[in-house]
């Protein structure tokens, strides 16, 4: 007998309670696993969209003083934190990154001043060049193995980084969890609509 | 009817439900932190305050309101507060530098100086100290408490001053906290001695025009600084800043007021101890030209799920280079570490040799004195001595082992091993002219005991001689 008719025979001799008592179960998990999808805005991450990652309030800092530095307007966070040279390099430096940053916030081991590793490092200068590449006359820095930001320190988000170095600084809020016009009452949002 | 299985299942039934409901149990765990974190983004900024009263100086009544600084405040117990140099305890520096003991012969220091230790100790610290006796003045209260400026308010400042420490022994209780800095009503920064008011003052300025960044520095100058108790019974606590804030401005001022602290009971020179001048020190150091604060590095921004605040754990910003050194200098922690501790190392290595030149002076005139030498032969090289003793002191006294101005702090003992080797020179000289053409064989002050002893035949005849006048 094959290891699937094994398994399916746990199903096939179950007592009848406790089938509904698996299936509410694993109803509740299907439930679950797309509330978390909502309260997570797990969506918003497929996007380029920059309040996907303010999702975590501690990227607070880096989001207010992107938005109000020369890049604030025509770039996001993704033009210069993935790579762009693939799709597949894109989606994948995401999904690695995403995952540990995730598990970083969720056990609340965030340092204090959140610094680029050596591997995003480089993504973020071949993004530099990948835009401004035609403004790089002096080519021989970076034969040297110099980035961008060693001199364009300020760039973006300025001199003094730390989860605390934009205090109170007015980013988008989260959307509420329960989609807006779902409740008669539901309290009216920024921008004036419901 | 249930149906008799014709073999055991792989997998029981019961273990299936179990999982999936120990799965269920684990998404609603996270999705509980996710909604946590959530809320943590919209923290509201709403305070409940308990109000305080007006001199309210015990820190846990303000830990009610302010949980986070009064915690970190707290943690100012531990006595680790310096990385790299100086062992855990009490470290007893005349242990460690006997020379010390030569150099401070005929001032309380002899008797025990030891590493600081943070604001939570300062009322222990004082009363434990033997430097502390019945001749001591309140004024020695002044930075040690946040009781003290209800005792002024109460008393006045001058008659605080003017009486005796033992006079407030039960009515100061409370450690250095939150009083000091801070208005109970407002919580703004403010200065509530009088030292640090006055000094302004007569330098034209109104510290109460100062910014909020400048009063993040300002509100420790007005202990961490050099200071002297001006007049005989009125010991008025007063900074020697009139002309300025480098040692050669205090070196003006002294010689202008003719204050002295103690005559030295070896070589018989006039003496100024300086105190602990780490605000003057500093304005002399990049961070400060930069306008960084005190509080930017001692007690830094500290986030904690979304809440801001300043950490109050005052202490060596090498103790959280994260949040104290990294938000500027973005190189790792390791590097930041090892670029302070070679400045330190460096100050240390030329303190020590300014140590070993001043003790051989000051034996080396004491010597000269012996041989018959006047006190008129002696007047230039002990008042020179005592400028030179003034400067190493300067550096050495200062908290951060010159890393507050690296370079000032290397001027400066540079010039104050320059002046003490130019006195022993001219001490060579007096003493040639009394027939001794030998060196001065050193004594053994190898160990603080030692020296301790060595002195004592000095302080006794220092004593005899002013019982005698």
């Amino acid at each position: 007998m094959n290891l699937r008719e094994r398994l399916f025979d746990t199903w096939r001799f179950m007592p009848g309670r406790q089938r509904t008592l698996l299936l509410l179960l694993l109803g509740a998990l299907v439930g679950m696993g797309l509330y978390l999808v909502r309260i997570s805005n797990f969506f918003s991450y497929l996007s380029d969209d920059p309040r996907a990652c303010i999702n975590c309030h501690i990227m607070y800092p880096e989001y207010a003083t992107w938005r109000h530095s020369s890049h604030g307007r025509d770039t996001t966070c993704n033009d210069c934190h993935v790579p762009h040279h693939s799709v597949i390099a894109k989606y994948r430096f995401k999904a690695e990154d995403g995952m540990r940053h995730s598990a970083i916030f969720t056990l609340r081991m965030e340092p204090q001043v959140i610094r680029a590793r050596p591997e995003a490092i480089h993504v973020i200068n071949d993004n530099c060049i990948r835009c401004h590449g035609e403004q790089i006359v002096h080519t021989n820095l970076a034969d040297h193995g110099r980035l961008c930001l060693d001199c364009h320190r300020e760039v973006p988000h300025g001199r003094v980084h730390s989860l605390s170095s934009t205090p109170n600084a007015a980013v988008p809020p989260l959307d509420p969890v329960i989609p807006r016009g779902w409740m008669p009452g539901s309290p009216r949002q920024p921008g004036g609509s419901r | 009817m249930t149906i008799k299985p014709p073999h055991k299942p792989l997998i029981p039934g019961w273990l299936l439900v179990v999982l999936a409901g120990l799965l269920v149990f684990g998404l609603g765990v996270l999705a509980s932190s996710i909604n946590e974190r959530r809320a943590e983004s919209k923290l509201a900024r709403v305070q409940f305050l308990q109000p305080l009263d007006e001199w309210e100086s015990d820190p846990a009544k303000w830990g009610v309101s302010f949980p986070r600084q009064f915690i970190s405040w707290e943690s100012t117990r531990d006595s680790a507060t310096r990385p790299g140099f100086l062992p855990e305890g009490t470290g007893d520096y005349l242990a460690q530098r006997p020379e010390l003991v030569v150099l401070w012969a005929g001032y309380s220091f002899t008797k025990a100086y030891n590493k600081p230790r943070g604001h939570y100790h300062s009322v222990e610290d004082v009363t434990g100290t033997p430097r502390v006796d019945a001749s001591t003045p309140a004024t020695c209260w002044t930075c040690k408490s946040p009781d003290v400026p209800r005792l002024m308010a109460r008393d006045g400042v001058e008659a605080f001053y003017a009486n005796s420490f033992d006079h407030y022994r039960s009515e100061v209780t409370n450690p250095i906290a939150c009083l000091d800095c801070h208005d109970p009503q407002t919580m703004a920064l403010r200065i509530s001695r009088p030292g640090l008011a006055e000094a302004f003052q007569r330098q034209g300025k109104d510290v109460t025009q100062a910014s909020h960044q400048e009063m993040r520095t300002l509100v420790c100058a007005q202990c961490h600084v050099e200071y002297y108790f001006k007049g005989k019974e009125a010991n008025h606590l007063t900074f020697p800043w009139d002309q300025g804030l480098t040692v050669e401005s205090f070196k003006q001022y002294y010689e202008r007021t003719g204050h002295v602290d103690w005559v030295h009971a070896i070589s018989g020179a006039p003496m100024i101890k300086m105190q602990h001048p780490d605000y003057e020190l500093s304005r002399a150091g990049i961070h400060a030209f930069r306008g960084v604060s005190c509080a930017d590095c001692h007690m830094p921004y500290t986030s904690e799920g979304g809440l801001k605040y300043s950490d109050h754990g005052v202490r060596s910003p090498l103790m959280n280079a994260s949040t104290a050194c990294q938000v500027c200098h973005r190189w790792s922690e390791t590097d930041v570490r090892a670029r302070v501790l070679s400045i330190q190392g460096t100050t240390r290595a030329a303190l020590s040799r300014a140590e070993r030149v001043l003790a051989e002076a000051h034996l080396e005139i004491g010597d000269a004195m012996s041989l018959g030498a006047t006190d008129a032969e002696l007047e230039g090289v002990r008042h020179q001595i005592g400028i030179a003793q003034m400067y190493w002191d300067y550096v050495a006294s200062s908290n951060g082992l010159g890393f507050h101005a690296p370079q000032e702090s290397a001027r400066i003992l540079g010039r104050a091993v320059d002046m003490a080797q130019e006195c022993r020179l001219e001490t060579q000289r007096i003493r040639a002219r009394k027939g001794e053409l030998r060196p001065l064989e050193m004594p053994d002050i190898s160990t603080k005991e030692k020296a301790q002893a060595f002195i004592q035949p000095y302080l006794e005849a220092q004593k005899a001689a002013a019982a005698a006048r």
